[in-house]
């Protein structure tokens, strides 16, 4: 049987907005919890919504070598990349050298405080909580991760090590 | 706990050591309990992370998108299409141009009349029907190739499918029409030329990608 979201992608791509609603209402889900795991929650609604402005635009260049969902994931990493980057320019915020123990793991010591696991990992610091949803949460391999990110190889192992290190204290299960 | 084999032990969960460095590692484990609990703690941790659930935003997204989608056709597809122009498009534009650029004075100076019928047309219409109707020829044979084409591959489409296809080359099929009996009235409308030329390319692209589907499924 025929894939309707590939005819939907079909039907976009040659200007149905109604089509394309149809694969927003999709895929906004994981669009949008991707951008709020890899930014702050507050700015991924203003990010979801450029992803999809992108994917309209560019819907012309996706010729189906791929799923749509795959398409779509991969131009949403891209779009929060390039707004991290700018927010790494801005703010100072990327260090491939900090220690995402610091920051997590202080916070454990205050019982208060009762993170779980979701808010834990947006605490960790950029560069780790960047490896460790592309790595852990999203799936790509730390060859990819170091292209995207420009880093090499090994920096991505270390920063998902630390990362990993930091949130097993947050185990809620 | 923090010795030399604690920042391995991602790498180990991972499958990224080398076959020596694994056999060093788990001979380690083996007499090290600390390093045992903290691995597996790490593994628990990439469980976690493979079940976390993706949650909806809180508000409906879709009317501030809806509102910033191009009306009536896609930035990306206007700028692409500087570059697809073809050998009869262009040669019609060159056309328009030689004629407009040239005359133009003649024509600014000398306002033709059209009959009540549109049956009087000037020299730079008549080089663009003539142009055009060789362009639309081609267009519509490539058209009817890939419809007979989606005739024979409706089958392996669903009925949902084929019902939305079909209602969406019905809708094209009407701008088509519109477009052509508009141009029938004024054969030299650039405007009209080029939105017959994309509606029909429209058209093409749904054809060709629904036929691709369709033969994926076989």
């Amino acid at each position: 049987m025929a894939d309707a979201e590939a005819v939907d992608t079909a039907l976009a791509a040659s200007g149905d907005a109604s089509a394309f609603e149809r694969l927003y209402r999709t895929h906004v889900n994981r669009v949008h919890s991707l951008v709020r795991r890899m930014l702050d929650a507050d700015e991924a609604d203003d990010l979801t919504q450029d992803v999809f402005v992108r994917a309209w635009e560019k819907l012309h260049t996706f010729r189906g070598e791929s799923a749509f969902g795959t398409w779509l994931h991969r131009l949403a990493v891209n779009v929060v990349l390039a707004r991290r980057k700018t927010l790494g320019v801005e703010r100072g915020r990327f260090h491939a050298g900090e220690d995402p123990l610091e920051d997590v793991s202080g916070r454990r010591e205050t019982p208060e405080v009762a993170m779980d696991f979701e808010e834990a990992l947006a605490n960790l610091p950029d560069g780790a909580r960047q490896v460790f949803v592309l790595h852990d949460v999203e799936g790509y391999r730390h060859e990819e991760i170091a292209r995207m990110l420009g880093v090499v190889p090994g920096t991505s192992k270390s920063q998902l090590h630390h990362a990993r290190m930091a949130l097993r204290r947050y185990l809620d299960q | 706990m923090n010795d030399k084999w604690t920042d391995r032990l991602s790498d180990y969960v991972d499958g990224e050591l080398t076959t020596e460095e694994r056999t060093a590692l788990e001979t380690h484990l083996a007499t090290c309990a600390d390093c045992r609990a903290t691995l597996e703690e790490l593994r628990k941790v990439v469980v976690r992370a493979r079940s976390i659930h993706d949650r909806a935003p809180k508000a409906d997204l879709w009317p501030g998108i809806h509102a910033r989608l191009t009306p009536g056709g896609r930035p990306g597809v206007i700028r692409s299409r500087r570059f697809s122009f073809n050998v009869p498009q262009l040669i019609a534009a060159s056309v328009a141009l030689v004629v407009l650029s040239a005359g133009g004075m003649w024509v600014a100076l000398n306002q033709p009349t059209r009959t009540a019928g549109g049956g009087q047309f000037t020299s730079e219409d008549t080089l663009f029907h003539v142009v055009n109707n060789k362009m639309w020829n081609r267009t519509d044979a490539a058209i009817a190739d890939l419809q007979k084409a989606l005739t024979r591959n409706e089958g392996r489409l669903d009925t949902a499918t084929v019902r939305v296809v079909r209602e969406n080359l019905a809708l094209i099929d009407r701008a088509i029409s519109q477009a052509r009996i508009a141009l029938d009235a004024d054969p030299g409308n650039a405007y009209l030329n080029l939105h017959l030329a994309d509606t029909m390319r429209r058209k093409l692209e749904l054809l060709r990608r629904v036929n691709a589907i369709a033969t994926a499924q076989s």
